[in-house]
């Protein structure tokens, strides 16, 4: 249930960041000087991973810090889980615990 | 061990694995451990190692939001979160950390605040420190009762009773609304009590720029009077929130290093689960002794380097850092011994008792 409420929160403060940011962007990205928000990595040189890295930085920064943020969150619950199981078996207790002062 | 280096393209640097991967395992272990973020290590770190400011920040923080989010169900499953008081703290602190932040416009529009703003951080560090420590020294069990065989149910409310005694004043007041937070062992506040601690570290944030999770974790301990283990477990909680913020935020402005959040996010990943758990087996005054040596020497790092900003000798900014890490490596080093330690010993115990 708790969970339930931080992931509803979690989305609400995306989509408020997101329409900040979209704001923001629009109105740096309009002239033709370099910024923050407009900065181009330069693909020639790069190859598999690195280059679709690079080239989904360069067409869609918003799409950008999605896919960052979404497999950030993804890898985080993933490795959590794993290593749950790695330090049970390890016969770590992993359960609720008695508070100790 | 140029073979472990990799190019990073966003950043547009080469970087190695391996460093990438233990600054992440370290800093994972102090965060599932004391329930911060651990920005004020990770952004020095990687800085260090050559990664330009604004990157080391946002890749940061995309690290702090996904070791966040394994922390937080850790410390969720072993029912550490107060999610009341976490939902009252997210609120109060972004009110404190708006207010924290435009005293800072103010202040720059008069002039330098460099320098109070670092005098500010010293202080709290250093205060924060020593404040914890003589908690400790007057509140070990082995100082309060030299007979060892006394129960350790007794020890726990002989501390219980001293620790609280700021959060029991506190608790006095009444100044309705009065509320209650069962997780917490919290009977009866005022909310407004509550409100201004959170909006008095949220301030502290805004105002020293920092994350803020080693100024509420001992805010939650101390004045409002949760056990160690929830405080960290609800402090977490807004690191979350912050980090999840920072790193959307970061990102959109193409500031997060995606490699290296990646590479360095599966070394957090796997120490804040241990640190996590380590919890469980130490108690609260140890974690409480180790979070003061830690904030300590973050301090003295950071009295190196604004001897460093006077002085101009590079010496002191190398000896900064070096503080800096060696901390953080001798705390993992500690927090991890200790929990093979206490986990042998449980397990001796459990056997003996069958």
């Amino acid at each position: 249930m708790a969970i339930n409420k931080i992931i509803t929160l979690l989305i609400f403060c995306f989509v408020i960041s997101l329409s900040y940011n979209n704001l923001y962007a629009s109105s740096e990205t309009g002239g033709k000087e370099q910024t923050a928000l407009n900065l181009k990595i330069e693909t020639k040189d790069l190859t598999g991973v690195n280059l679709w890295i690079a080239e989904l930085y360069n067409n869609d920064r918003v799409l950008y810090a999605i896919v960052v943020t979404l497999v950030m969150a993804t890898l985080g619950s993933i490795m959590a889980f794993g290593t749950d199981l790695v330090l049970r078996y390890f016969g770590m207790n992993v359960s609720k615990i008695s508070h100790r002062e | 061990m140029d073979i472990f280096n990799i190019y990073l393209p966003v950043a547009g640097i080469e970087f190695n694995v391996l460093l990438l991967l233990l600054i992440g395992f370290c800093v994972g272990v102090l965060a599932g451990f004391f329930g911060v973020g651990g920005g004020w290590i990770v952004t020095p770190a990687l800085n260090i190692f050559g990664f330009p400011m604004a990157f080391a920040i946002g890749t940061d923080l995309s690290n702090i939001f996904g070791q966040s989010i394994g922390a937080v169900k850790k410390h969720h499953k072993m029912g550490n979160i107060d999610w009341k008081l976490g939902l009252i703290s997210i609120v109060a602190s972004v009110v404190g950390l708006e207010i924290g932040s435009q005293l800072v416009m103010a202040l720059e529009k008069a002039g330098d605040i460099g320098s109070i703003v670092r005098g500010c951080y010293l202080f709290l560090m250093f205060g924060l420190g020593v404040f914890m420590f003589y908690d400790y020294f007057k509140l070990n069990p082995k100082k309060i009762k030299p007979s060892e065989n006394k129960p350790d149910e007794e020890i726990s409310k002989t501390n219980k009773t001293k620790k609280k005694s700021i959060a029991q004043k506190l608790h006095k007041i009444n100044l309705p609304p009065m509320i209650s937070f069962p997780v917490s062992g919290v009977e009866s506040v005022s909310l407004w009590i509550v409100l201004f601690v959170f909006l008095f570290t949220g301030f502290l944030s805004g105002f020293l720029g920092v994350g803020g999770g080693f100024i509420r974790m001992p805010a939650l301990v101390y004045l409002i009077g949760v056990p160690t283990v929830i405080g960290i477990g609800t402090d977490l909680m807004s690191v979350l929130f912050a980090g999840a913020y920072g790193c959307f935020t970061y990102a959109l402005k193409g500031r997060v290093e995606f490699l290296a959040a990646f590479i360095l996010l599966i070394g957090s990943s796997i120490g804040v689960q241990i640190g996590a758990t380590a919890v469980k087996y130490i108690k609260g005054y140890g974690i409480r002794l180790l979070f003061a040596i830690m904030i300590i020497c973050a301090g003295i790092s950071i009295a190196l380097e604004q001897v460093f900003k006077a002085t101009n000798i590079s010496h002191y900014e190398l000896s900064s850092k070096l503080v800096l890490m060696g901390t953080a490596v001798m705390m993992t080093v500690i927090i991890i011994t200790n929990l093979i330690t206490e986990s042998r010993k449980e397990k001796k115990r459990k056997v003996e008792t069958e």
